[in-house]
């Protein structure tokens, strides 16, 4: 008996680890939720506050760190992976870099009451160069904040979710469920976004090397190769392939007057 | 999914009457090939804000 209680207990701690560090990184896993669990299993005795607290604590700081060190070591290219989920990318890159940048450094204490910001502010704190110490400073702070209000409302009402959940080993199926949910509800938005590209796919494709042997023949048959990449200019010393020009996605119906209608024109990004 | 903004442009491109291709690989199949890149001049780099 005591062994399967033993067993129950430590799967729920590593349920805790996981959806905390799960929705750290980004995927749509309710992580107050699961603090919302594990504060009334605090209460009940089911989980012990000084191993829950830290398990908390560690999951949310590995996986900002991770996030943390690759903005740090990818430029603005990392950002670019994370904003690819949203709608507009580009977009997406210059607004969460000037949100984070007018909030400073405080950014970091709330974003992780805020979905979506809480996985950008890490990697925008990388790639804007905050120190380590100090990232980690602000950083386990927020986390804290984060922990322990949504741990202590799961406390103090603990009989609510006792009556919901029923203790630890409904926890963990919770969790599991949890998971469970967020895993198909990213597959499906997946899918909705594959269907919703659909027809760029049928953009003709052409490989390299057929680009290079029409610049051969310049300038008879002139060519455009354009660059569409919009965080490959915010490091200062990038590269792009020479002779292309700059076609900031955003701005396309500014910049279309300035393309040549009877030239072929090669789009290229990362 | 490296090609999807291309593609993306592409396609509005093509819907506006322009004759655009998606380039395969983008620059990392232009770097393998061989093919020369150039700094981005200083007039296009757009800075986003840093701390430090």
């Amino acid at each position: 008996m005591t062994d399967i209680a033993g067993f129950i207990a430590k799967y729920g701690y590593q349920s805790l680890f996981l959806c905390l560090f799960l929705e750290a990184i980004g995927l749509p896993i309710p992580g107050a939720v699961a603090l919302l669990a594990a504060g009334a299993a605090v209460a009940g005795g089911a989980m012990r506050l000084v191993i829950a607290l830290p398990v908390a604590l560690l999951a949310t700081l590995v996986a900002d760190t991770l996030l943390f060190l690759a903005g740090r070591y990818s430029g603005w290219s990392l950002l670019a992976v994370l904003c690819g989920l949203s709608l507009s990318p580009e977009g997406c890159i210059v607004r969460s870099a000037k949100w984070f940048y007018q909030r400073g450094r405080l950014a970091l204490l709330f974003a992780k009451f805020i979905p979506g910001v809480n996985t950008m502010a890490p990697p925008l704190a990388g790639s804007m160069k905050m120190r380590p110490g100090q990232f980690l400073r602000l950083d386990m702070t927020g986390a804290l904040a984060y922990i322990l209000s949504y741990g202590a409302v799961g406390f103090l009402f603990r009989d609510i979710f006792r009556a919901l959940a029923g203790g630890l080993q409904a926890f963990s199926r919770t969790a599991e469920w949890l998971i469970g949910a967020g895993v198909v509800a990213y597959i499906a938005y997946r899918i909705w976004l594959y269907g919703k590209h659909r027809p760029d796919r049928l953009v003709p494709r052409v490989p390299v090397s057929e680009v290079a042997a029409r610049l051969k023949e310049q300038p008879l048959r002139p060519l455009v190769i354009a660059d569409v990449r919009s965080h490959g200019y915010y490091d200062p010393g990038a590269q792009r392939a020479q002779g292309s020009i700059r076609l900031e996605p955003n701005n396309l119906d500014q910049a279309l007057p300035s393309l040549p209608q009877n030239a072929p024109i090669y789009l290229y990004c990362t | 999914m490296g090609e999807a903004t291309s593609a993306r442009v592409a396609r509005i491109l093509r819907e506006k009457g322009f004759d655009a291709y998606v380039m395969v690989g983008g620059l990392k199949s232009w770097r393998k090939a061989g093919l020369p890149t150039e700094r981005v001049p200083e007039s296009d780099v757009e800075l986003l804000p840093s701390f430090n």
